[in-house]
């Protein structure tokens, strides 16, 4: 052999060698010497699944904030439309773009990773607080804000995040009582100013400030976008890339974490907030409590669970048509996990039966006429995240956030 | 010609015990363990952890009998690291020693109880290890108590100083060595195997990390360093090679694994098997000079068994060996798997033996009117605390009972409290902890068996994929 050319083992032996020695290696491991290992700038099968799912995560989160924002610039100019003529056909359209860009929405809220992510989440840049704050919202805020005009304001896409956003939008387009969510404190009560406002005034208000929310909306949809997009701010690189000399993500574990912790929204915001709280398993004084209902305008709870588990699904099995495409169960197949995988399918299409079996067109009829479907929605759920947070996170070995040391006892 | 008088055995015990050696070593290893107490107290100040851990939670959980030690507020609670840090150095620094060492020894210990789901082995240790330097002189050199007072200074200590702190390295050792002789650890490589294999992003040795066999070998090594190293470190020929061992061993979890201080402080405390004298001998060595300074032993001391005050502190020290050897083993007492049911777990030594994570809710039901209400760990805990409690069946039963005076204290009670924990450990399918149908706000924690624990599942662990490229060759 030509002394030029590396054996096929040099690049393997070094590195074996010092991994023998930093685990104290008593025994030897003569046996296993057969097969080679990639070299230093080559990708090993198990670190290209993990890099796989990141690049599909990625691609996955950069289209999903496309879409919405293509969904938004709609929702904005329909907005405006309605704002300048407001007539019955307008109203509709509004409100028609208005779902279209929720269903995407609510898709996306599974995947608060990076930009949409709070601050305190790596690369977090809070735009999706920004986009809709839910269930840090406040509908007496808005309505103040109707009296106030403060929506005209120059510092309105500064102000609180209660008073932008989807949810905002939601009730300037499909709440149209004259009734106050406010109390008696709140100076819109206490000076009559609510009160003193003609149906018509607040109307138009109410108009002017929805194209403006509208518009604010859409500017944070473009600031996901290029947060995200390749020739632009690139978090697709970010994640894509993460490892050794990546200042958001040192390792693709790190990364991995940051796609898992976005999934628990269907835990945290999908099964404790959506459902068990209306369903009166928590925070709830009676039976069951409807006025806790994720859509209280708009009535589109049950909508926004099933773009829910489309987010999901769309992480955890790919986001291509018909959930095809690289996702979590491609990773778990390449570790071995193939009854996970099998199980956790099983599982997401137990909710997707679930939701098929609530007959009423929202959950706050469904509340009233069929409470037991609800219920059973609420425990598919509940099958999902205990997968989640159990099997998942074991075999995957992900952590929690805000994970400071240990020694695993 | 007389015969020679033959000391008895236990005139040559209290000899051996009382046998004056070089102070210089016990002197390192208070320095390193002063700073060590001190780099882990800025750790904890500057990274925000006495927020996460200790002041942000509404709700802590309690160890067994020592449900009174209170959670401090949170300027209060810095304050008590901060004086963890200012010990340190008065440790290493070696200033009002006895103060110093009680001192930490309460402090550091404190903070261990204000909450079980904090835990970690290693702070246990270090703990018990500032509980033992409050009996060992070792400030009477190379400190400032020594400068102040000369009347302090001594150039030796006792060997039971010295024997003392073997002692409890050595414990640490074998018995986490013991708690991998089980067949997940030994037979599965689990759950080195899990944590290997999603670190394969790492530079230069990631490759091999996804190889099963390295997982084994990882395995089996670890459990024959931890059963062995303290023989090899007792043994003076082997030493300076084992430390080198030590060392490395450690060097790679740091690198590999979360682990933190851990194996700053189990390099620290494997100083204790070395020569006494061994810091004269590398201070001498770095000042060129060929030869160490030489610390004449004073003679050795007659033959006798000494009084009444010094049998009594040798019961003592017997009763804490005996404590520390049965703590671990105490787990034999309930049976079962301690991975899943964690009776005997804490204070045993088992580090890194297993990777469990649990999903709990708790549904509440009010005994008058079958009312019910599901409501989840988040609602009272951090999610630390709530990943501790989900696989830990004493802190399930704390919160449960916590959760049952909330509802009390809302005018909601009485109630029952159940618990649906599914917990997979080592990559198992996740199965019921504890026993659904009971009622946990009647139960009371104590040293007995929990009676309410479900058996352990018996199907292997999960056995990862070994490489794709292993399998198409």
């Amino acid at each position: 052999m030509d002394h030029l050319t590396p054996s096929p083992f040099a690049a393997r032996r070094p590195r074996a060698f010092l991994l023998l020695a930093a685990l104290a290696f008593v025994s030897g491991c003569k046996g296993s010497d057969k097969k080679e290992t990639p070299g230093p700038g080559e990708p090993n099968p198990s670190d290209t699944a993990r890099v796989a799912l990141l690049k599909a995560t990625g691609a996955c989160v950069e289209k999903t904030a496309r879409q919405f924002q293509t969904a938004s610039v709609a929702l904005s100019e329909a907005v405006s439309r309605y704002a300048t003529q407001p007539d019955a056909a307008n109203q509709a359209q509004a409100r028609a773009a208005f779902h279209e860009a929720m269903d995407v929405w609510q898709v996306a809220e599974v995947m608060q990773v990076g930009p949409a992510a709070p601050r305190s989440a790596a690369g977090g840049a809070e735009i999706r607080d920004n986009v809709y704050s839910w269930p840090l919202v406040s509908r007496c805020t808005v309505e103040e804000q109707v009296v106030s005009k403060s929506y005209e304001a120059e510092s309105f896409a500064t102000s609180l995040v209660s008073r932008r956003g989807l949810y905002a939008l939601e009730y300037l387009l499909f709440h149209e009582d004259a009734s106050t969510a406010c109390q008696g404190t709140s100076p819109i009560v206490a000076q009559g100013t609510w009160a003193a406002l003609s149906a018509d005034e607040r109307a138009a208000r109410k108009r002017a400030y929805a194209a403006v929310v509208a518009k604010d909306v859409s500017q944070r949809a473009a600031q996901l976008v290029k947060a995200w997009a390749a020739d632009q701010d690139n978090f697709v690189q970010t994640l894509e890339t993460a490892g050794s000399g990546n200042r958001v993500f040192p390792t693709n574990q790190a990364a991995l974490n940051s796609v898992s912790d976005a999934m628990f929204y269907f835990e945290r915001e999908g099964k404790d907030l959506k459902l068990a709280r209306p369903l009166g398993l928590r925070d709830c004084s009676t039976e069951s409590c409807p006025e806790h209902l994720e859509s209280q305008f708009a009535h589109r709870s049950k909508a926004n669970l099933r773009a829910n588990l489309k987010g999901f699904r769309m992480l955890a099995e790919g986001c291509g048509e018909g959930y095809s495409g690289t996702g979590f169960d491609d990773l778990l197949v390449a570790s071995g996990a193939e009854p996970l995988v099998q199980k956790m399918r099983e599982r997401l299409a137990g909710v997707e039966d679930a939701l098929g079996r609530i007959e009423e067109a929202d959950l706050k009829d469904a509340l009233a006429a069929d409470k037991a479907s609800v219920r059973a929605l609420h425990d598919a759920f509940k099958g999902v995240t205990d997968v989640l947070k159990t099997e998942m996170v074991t075999v995957l070995d992900l952590e929690l956030p805000q994970s400071v040391e240990g020694d695993n006892d | 010609m007389t015969e020679p008088v033959r000391a008895s055995r236990l005139e040559r015990l209290w000899s051996l015990l009382l046998a004056p050696r070089d102070i210089a070593a016990l002197v390192a290893f208070r320095m390193a363990l002063g700073l060590l107490i001190t780099v882990s107290s800025i750790r904890f100040l500057a990274y925000g952890w006495v927020d996460v851990l200790f002041t942000r939670p509404r709700f802590h959980f309690t160890y067994w009998g020592f449900d009174w030690v209170p959670a401090l507020p949170a300027p209060w609670m810095h304050a008590v690291f901060a004086a963890l840090g200012v010990l340190g150095v008065c440790l290493t620094a070696g200033l009002f020693y006895r103060v110093t060492t009680v001192l930490l020894f309460v402090a550091f210990s404190y903070v261990q109880l204000v909450d079980v789901s904090n835990y970690l082995n290693h702070y246990y240790l270090v703990s018990l290890l500032l509980g033992l330097l409050i009996f060992v002189p070792a400030h009477r050199a190379f400190s400032l108590d020594a400068w102040r007072k000369p009347a302090l200074r001594s150039e030796t200590l006792p060997a039971w100083c010295t024997l003392l702190l073997r002692f409890q390295v050595t414990v640490v050792y074998v018995f986490a060595g013991l708690a991998k002789l089980t067949t997940d650890w030994l037979l599965h490589a689990q759950p080195l195997n899990i944590w290997l294999a999603a670190r394969t992003s790492m530079p230069f040795v990631g490759p091999l990390l996804e190889e099963r066999w390295v997982a084994y070998a990882a395995a089996w090594s670890g459990f024959l360093f931890d059963t062995t190293i303290a023989a090899f470190l007792l043994s003076r020929r082997l030493r300076p090679f084992a430390y080198v061992v030590v060392v490395g061993f450690h060097a790679a979890t740091s690198v590999l694994f979360p682990i933190g201080m851990f194996p700053f402080i189990m390099v620290t405390a494997a100083l204790v098997f070395f020569d006494s004298s061994w810091p004269r001998r590398i201070a001498a060595r770095l000042r060129g000079g060929a030869r160490a300074e030489h610390v004449e032993p004073p003679p050795a001391p007659a033959m006798h068994v000494p009084g009444w005050k010094a049998q009594a502190a040798l019961g003592v020290a017997l009763a804490y060996a005996l404590l520390q050897v049965a703590m671990p083993l105490r787990t034999h007492l309930y049976g079962g798997n301690v991975l899943w049911h964690e009776q005997g777990m804490r204070f045993s030594w088992r580090v890194m033996a297993r990777e469990k994570n649990g999903s709990v809710t708790f549904i509440v039901i009010q005994s008058a009117t079958g009312r019910e209400w599901h409501v989840s760990p988040g609602e009272y805990l951090t999610r630390l605390q709530e990943r501790e409690m989900s696989v830990q069946p004493d802190l399930i039963l704390q919160l449960a009972r916590h959760i049952a005076r909330d509802f009390d204290a809302r005018g909601l009670g009485p109630v029952q409290v159940r618990a649906d924990a599914r917990v997979s450990l080592n990559g198992r399918a996740a199965q019921l902890l504890v026993d659904p149908d009971v009622d946990l706000a009647r139960e009371v924690d104590g040293l007995g068996a929990k009676r309410w624990i479900l058996p352990a599942p018996d199907s292997p662990p999960i056995r990862l994929r070994p490489t794709l490229r292993a399998q198409a060759h």
